[in-house]
């Protein structure tokens, strides 16, 4: 046995180094999806940027229960995959369902108006 | 006995590793492409692949268990839903944008593009024909 000190063999302080690293390089790549999320010029690109966060995010629950011997965290990544589904799955619906109301109410309006339809509201 | 403890360490860490590398380059995907809908090819490559390889590495650390499992249940659940949320989003972009044809090739009708691919096929048979 490569014993170093009170039953903490190698193998022990190599896993655990292991995961270490693997949960910094996460995070850094946690922070430059948050930078794509912010500067997405378009809804649609900050969903998918938050929804690769989710995906990274349940990568680190994952390794925290191995790390701190806890089973029951997988539950809370489970959860976690769920909940982040249902939201990109709402807010695309929400914004799809605003942006169809908008445009019925404007051509409404351009019917209204009638005579004057040179003029197209359409774009807002 | 403390040989196998080895092996499993490098086969499981070599797969989270490799899980790690495709999340790198997922996100360089996402910086390298210009618009949503190439984007979301690259972002859909960590949603399968990334995080299968590196649940698959930590199963490998966690041995025959309950947890084990349920780490093979995410991955299920995972590949059901990332291709549903792609739907709903590429639906979600292209329905709000107005200007998409400065960003890609749009054809009003289905048929234009049936018919562009027949010639395209005519064409070739006639280049095979040649040769």
């Amino acid at each position: 046995m490569m014993q170093i000190s009170k039953g903490i063999t190698v193998l022990d302080k190599v896993y655990h180094g292991m995961y270490i690293t693997v949960l910094i390089l996460l995070a850094l790549m946690l922070f430059s999806c948050l930078i794509r999320a912010v500067r997405g010029p378009r809804i649609a690109d900050r969903l998918v940027a938050v929804n690769m966060m989710g995906t990274m995010v349940m990568v680190i629950i994952s390794v925290l229960a191995l790390l701190l011997d806890q089973g029951y965290l997988i539950d809370i990544c489970l959860i976690y995959a769920m909940i982040s589904f249902l939201a990109v799955n709402v807010i695309s619906k929400v914004y799809l369902g605003v942006y169809v109301e908008k445009q019925q109410a404007s051509e409404e309006k351009d019917l209204k108006d009638g005579g004057e339809g040179d003029k197209t509201y359409g774009n807002s | 006995m403390e040989i196998l403890e080895w092996i499993k360490l490098i086969f499981g860490g070599s797969l989270l590793l490799s899980g790690l590398m495709i999340f790198f380059v997922e996100l360089y995907g996402i910086f390298h492409f210009h618009y949503v809908l190439n984007r979301m090819h690259a972002a859909a490559t960590g949603d399968t692949l990334g995080i299968s390889c590196s649940l698959i590495g930590l199963m490998i650390f966690s041995g025959l268990n309950f947890t084990t499992f349920k780490m093979m249940l995410v991955v299920a659940f995972l590949w059901f839903a990332s291709p549903v949320s792609s739907h709903l989003l590429s639906n979600l972009e292209v329905t709000t944008n107005e200007n998409l044809k400065k960003y890609c090739q749009v054809y009003e009708n289905l048929s234009d593009l049936e018919k562009e691919l027949e010639e395209e096929k005519d064409k070739e048979k006639a280049e095979e024909g040649k040769v």
